[in-house]
């Protein structure tokens, strides 16, 4: 429960987006605290280990269902990009919840290190990516084919975490549990105003900053809750 | 001691009294895990920890002390532990790490990096340096004359931060952000059901960003301010108590303007409150109020 101001900013630091005195003082830090040192060290062990993992293709093709939808049919072999080709030269740390779990439990790492790294991930592919209501028209195949990505990436991460709640909740206080589940509600009533507005309005940056922002927001506490669950 | 010190830790599981002082030597820091109950820690002027305890069975109690920490925590035989009231004196240097569940946490004088985290009570911190980090689920987090990195958070209750300096960072979901008297170069405010109100200096290349979705947002701006402004809104209001250049309108209700040279950067989002910018002094400045509302408070 109780945690070292630094260790919020391991992620920064291995990442090399900490400022330059912050990082010294980090590492003055890590040189007197065997905790962070051995967070680091694990993540460390983590990235290293997530990186050799394999991203699985998706059980179900979902691409004709939407292609039948938008009427946009199959697209030719010219116009799809190698997603995976493409990851592979952009990819940085972008891994999905399930790798990073896996790897997480794999290692035995502390579990704040697993959690950390998680929501960096997400943060990562939620921010970046903000949810379209519908495609716009015209649109190329590659294109729609793409956004839904971070979608269902966000998606996967809520269920992943919902699930730890469900698993969890008979080990939280049912106060917390309430409070929790009316402050989710709270957010998804945001959400989903912002998404209406959105589908008026697709093409302003506020709203769609708002609603990454919002989406974000979910996770956080999602992640946050998450954590609360004791560990049996 | 020292020698304990030297060669490991010394244990003093489970303590026979409810008064007790362990010797404290810069490095340390201070670990205090409870699970329920009060804990105050307040600074004084001694290089040592004093630890005075009531409520709880002093066998769910357990202190420690290593190289590295002064270990306070409390445990249970059969099931959570009981209430605990912690009245702990620290030396202002020593660096505090807090954490518990239904614990309410109050920290005074420390001069060190602060962290508490509890689920269902109050953070009210006075102090703290260099980094601080203050949480709670269901509890409202108060921090004042801090200095460094803070962090603050709550989910439920509200959030506020003043007379502090440095880089802040404020969150909740569903409750206000009051951010007075702060004098920082970066902040970044968010809440979804709440208002959220900033009076203090904008300093120059300072960033600015508060959002919230449902509530209304109050920037005091000081004479003399240099910041290019953006608002934006989607069924909100826009209220100035001064004349702002407008610069061009953006697509929705949203729209940028400079004050002064623009050089520091403020972001203002409500989605559908009233965006608002006063006057320090007047008579919708959230500090006026606070001042008010704690006069007729004391009052009473």
């Amino acid at each position: 429960m109780t945690q070292d101001p630094w260790t919020n900013r391991l992620s920064e630091y291995l990442d090399g987006e900490l400022p330059e005195w912050e990082r010294h003082a980090l590492e003055s830090h890590l040189e007197s605290c065997a905790e962070c040192s051995l967070v680091v060290s694990d993540l460390r062990r983590v990235v290293r280990r997530a990186r050799t993992l394999k991203n699985p293709p998706p059980v179900t093709d979902l691409w004709p269902g939407i292609a039948a939808r938008i009427g946009a049919g199959i697209p030719k072999a010219q116009d799809v990009v190698d997603l995976d080709a493409q990851r592979r030269v952009r990819r940085r740390w972008a891994f999905s919840l399930p790798q990073l779990a896996a790897a997480g439990i794999a290692l035995m790492t502390v579990s704040g290190g697993a959690v950390w790294f998680m929501s960096g991930a997400a943060r990562q592919s939620v921010v970046s990516a903000p949810v379209p209501s519908s495609p716009p028209e015209g649109t190329p195949a590659v294109s729609v084919a793409m956004k839904p990505n971070a979608s269902q990436s966000y998606a996967a991460a809520v269920a992943d975490l919902e699930r730890v709640l469900a698993d969890g909740r008979g080990k939280l206080d049912t106060t917390t549990v309430r409070i929790i589940e009316q402050n989710l509600a709270a957010i998804d009533r945001a959400i989903a105003e912002a998404q209406r507005a959105l589908d008026a309005d697709s093409a302003n940056l506020y709203l769609n900053t708002h609603l990454a922002e919002t989406m974000r927001r979910k996770l956080d506490l999602l992640r946050q809750a998450a954590a609360l669950v004791p560990v049996s | 001691m020292l020698f304990a010190l030297l060669t490991g830790t010394l244990a003093l599981s489970p303590i026979v009294q409810a008064d007790t002082t362990l010797n404290a030597v810069r490095g340390q820091r201070l670990d205090v895990n409870a699970y329920a109950g009060e804990v105050t820690v307040h600074a004084w002027n001694r290089n040592a920890v004093r630890i005075v305890a009531s409520g709880a069975d002093q066998d769910q109690l357990e202190i420690s002390s290593s190289a590295t920490a002064i270990s306070i925590r409390t445990h249970g035989r059969h099931g959570p532990p009981d209430e605990i009231t912690l009245q702990i004196s620290a030396p202002a240097w020593i660096a505090i790490s807090m954490g518990g569940v239904n614990t309410n946490a109050k920290i005074e004088g420390i001069r060190a990096p602060i962290s508490v985290e509890t689920v269902e009570g109050e953070v009210d911190v006075t102090g703290g340096e260099s980094l601080i980090s203050l949480r709670s689920v269901q509890g409202s987090v108060r921090l004042r004359g801090a200095k460094g990195r803070i962090n603050v958070n709550s989910v439920n209750e509200d959030v506020e931060v003043a007379n502090s300096s440095g880089d802040i960072a404020a969150q909740t979901v569903n409750g206000e952000i009051l951010l007075q008297g702060v004098n920082a170069s970066s902040v970044d405010a968010n809440t979804v059901n709440g208002d959220i109100s900033y009076s203090g200096p904008i300093r120059s290349g300072g960033r600015y960003a508060l959002s919230t979705h449902n509530g209304d947002l109050t920037l005091t701006v000081p004479e003399g301010t240099s910041a290019g402004v953006t608002v934006s809104t989607f069924s909100g209001d826009f209220e100035s108590e001064f004349p702002v250049p407008l610069r061009g309108t953006r697509k929705g209700k949203g729209f940028n303007f400079t004050l002064g040279s623009g050089s520091a950067q403020v972001t203002l989002e409500s989605f559908q409150g009233t965006i608002q910018l006063v006057r320090p002094g007047s008579e919708e400045d959230p500090a006026r109020r606070k001042r008010e509302h704690d006069r007729d408070h004391d009052e009473d």
